[in-house]
């Protein structure tokens, strides 16, 4: 008995309230959650059990569709150009530049400031009107001032140029890892074989980069569809719902009409698409380890 | 040599974009500029001022925004460091009943979107009294499942003779953890509590959520009720720069442990 305090106290020390904290604050919310689907939760008064009420709504809520829409379309806009800047951000600090160290300090520093902040710049960047920098730019090779964010086939795009210019440097960090993991003698033997740099990037790199390609297309995903923070700093949510993406149709309903159980329905979808994307890369990447 | 040409250019042009927006955030932070009178390189340095600043320190909510911001992040910092340090030496060291069931269960978890358990924990924190306080923010950050497991990854890599020793020299477990253990985490320790400073600091969501009174604000929320106002420019770019100082020192200090631990939590 005292051997056994002796050797594992700290696990009954730190783990009993750290699991009383789990259950708490993660398991209960998420069945609470589900259980708040079926009932017509009031902010005064009980609440009333509804069944499939709001589960029935969501199928034909034109808007929930159209948020999902968005935010498919918001995903098209932002993970490709995502990958492929990182990528070619990584392919620039490995070449064997000098001061590599503090050019990918630069290209990692939006990834750890917040939204908020590069938001307020952004904001001003795209103004819609000529006070706006790139639309001052634009006027240098003759374009008219583009209404951006007011613009509700532009506003989108905007906010996934707002995204890719935040998480590249992260996607950067997991491309250089993947070309330092490269064996060199590879390279050496195309080069010998006479291969251009060209050719030694589409016939070796890049297909060995395919395990990274794969996990950082995951993760991209998973992030584009929790997409909330630009939306709701720049747009809220327009023009005409244009950037009315699932979250942030999720905190509207949630939040500003208080209609939580809705919002409840509204999250649950979100977690079956990020479950769908999530039990992908655990199948693939389990197999891939099994490869080496 | 063209190829050095080509990467020298790319890695120059492609850092000036990159920076850009940090070099109008702290120029524009000088200039005295309405919203509506904003020109396309109002940032330009002339006639810099230190208005702005004045004005943000002397304006009471700013630094109580800086001040709330500093309390619900310093604290789960702290607090996912200890935790996730002895969780982590748990799961990777410890034989108990249950331990491969649990830590299934936490991964599995771990897939749950931060969205889908903010609309209970509304409902949860408003019965507990907490909307409005820091308890809304603190409580539910003390430790975090990723935290456990990049400790528990970085433990798992390392033999077991050290701790068998310490016992054999009598030495109790949490002597062995504080002695043994944690001297040996340091990096990955030090990894958490960088990937918590940014999560809890820039956080957004959860404070717009659970926070409605303006001297609870955060800086993030503070912010961000600016944005909508369209007041002055200088000052909301004074706000920005007075917010990512923070930031920028633990990214300066801490950068290598921010990058190896996206690695970790990725790559295994």
């Amino acid at each position: 008995m005292k051997r056994e305090w002796n050797r594992n106290a700290i696990v009954y020390i730190f783990l009993i309230p750290v699991l009383g904290h789990f259950i708490v604050f993660q398991i209960y919310p998420f069945i609470l959650s589900f259980y708040l689907t079926f009932m017509d939760w009031k902010v005064i008064g009980d609440p009333e059990f509804v069944g499939l009420k709001h589960w029935k709504y969501f199928l034909s809520d034109k808007l929930a569709w159209k948020a999902i829409w968005n935010t498919v379309k918001f995903s098209a806009y932002y993970i490709v150009p995502t990958m492929g800047l990182g990528l070619i951000l990584a392919l620039i600090i490995n070449s064997g530049v000098k001061s590599a160290k503090f050019f990918k300090g630069i290209f990692f520093l939006p990834v750890v400031t917040s939204f908020v902040i590069i938001a307020g710049i952004w904001g001003w960047l795209f103004k819609g009107t000529e006070a706006g920098m790139i639309n001052y730019l634009l006027s240098f090779i003759g374009i008219e001032p583009q209404l951006f964010l007011s613009n509700s086939s532009q506003a989108l795009a905007v906010l996934a140029g707002l995204s890719i210019f935040k998480v590249a440097g992260s996607t950067m960090i997991y491309y250089f890892a993947g070309l330092q993991s490269i064996d060199q003698q590879l390279y050496e033997a195309a080069r010998i074989d006479g291969a251009s740099s060209f050719k030694i990037f589409w016939t070796i790199t890049f297909p060995l980069l395919k395990p990274i390609h794969f996990f950082v297309a995951i993760t991209t995903t998973i992030g584009s569809f929790q997409i909330f923070d630009s939306a709701y700093l720049l747009t809220g949510g327009g023009p005409n719902y244009a950037t009315t993406t699932i979250v942030y149709y999720l905190y509207e309903q949630g939040f500003t009409s208080l209609n939580l159980s809705y919002a409840a329905v509204l999250s649950y979808i979100l977690f079956f698409i990020i479950l769908v994307v999530s039990l992908i890369q655990r199948k693939y990447l389990g197999q891939e380890s099994n490869n080496y | 040599m063209l190829k050095k040409v080509i990467s020298y250019t790319a890695l120059i042009v492609l850092g000036f974009c990159f920076l850009l927006p940090f070099l109008i955030m702290i120029l524009g932070s000088f200039k005295d500029v309405q919203y509506a009178q904003l020109d396309p390189l109002f940032w330009i340095p002339d006639q810099p001022t230190m208005k702005n600043y004045l004005y943000i320190m002397r304006d009471g909510i700013f630094m109580r925004w800086i001040l709330n911001s500093v309390i619900i992040t310093v604290i789960p910092v702290a607090s996912q460091m200890i935790f996730c340090a002895v969780l982590g030496y748990i799961f990777a060291k410890k034989q108990f009943p249950g331990r491969e069931i649990i830590f299934w269960i936490f991964m599995a978890v771990i897939m749950i979107p931060q969205q889908l358990l903010i609309i209970p924990k509304f409902i949860m924190f408003s019965g507990f009294g907490w909307i409005n306080t820091y308890w809304a923010l603190i409580i539910p950050e003390l430790w975090g499942i990723m935290g456990v497991f990049l400790v528990r990854q970085f433990l798992q890599s390392i033999p077991n003779d050290l701790e068998e020793a310490a016992y054999i020299d009598g030495a109790n477990d949490i002597q062995i953890f504080f002695k043994v253990i944690l001297p040996l985490s340091v990096p990955v320790v030090a990894t958490v509590g960088t990937f918590s400073f940014i999560s809890n600091w820039n956080d957004l969501f959860q404070p717009l959520i659970y926070l409605t009174q303006e001297k609870m604000f955060p800086v993030t929320l503070g912010l961000a009720s600016m944005l909508g106002k369209e007041g002055n420019f200088g000052i909301e770019m004074a706000g920005s720069a007075v917010s990512f100082i923070p930031t920028f020192l633990i990214f300066l200090f801490f950068q290598r442990y921010f990058t190896e631990g996206i690695q970790m939590s990725g790559l295994k």
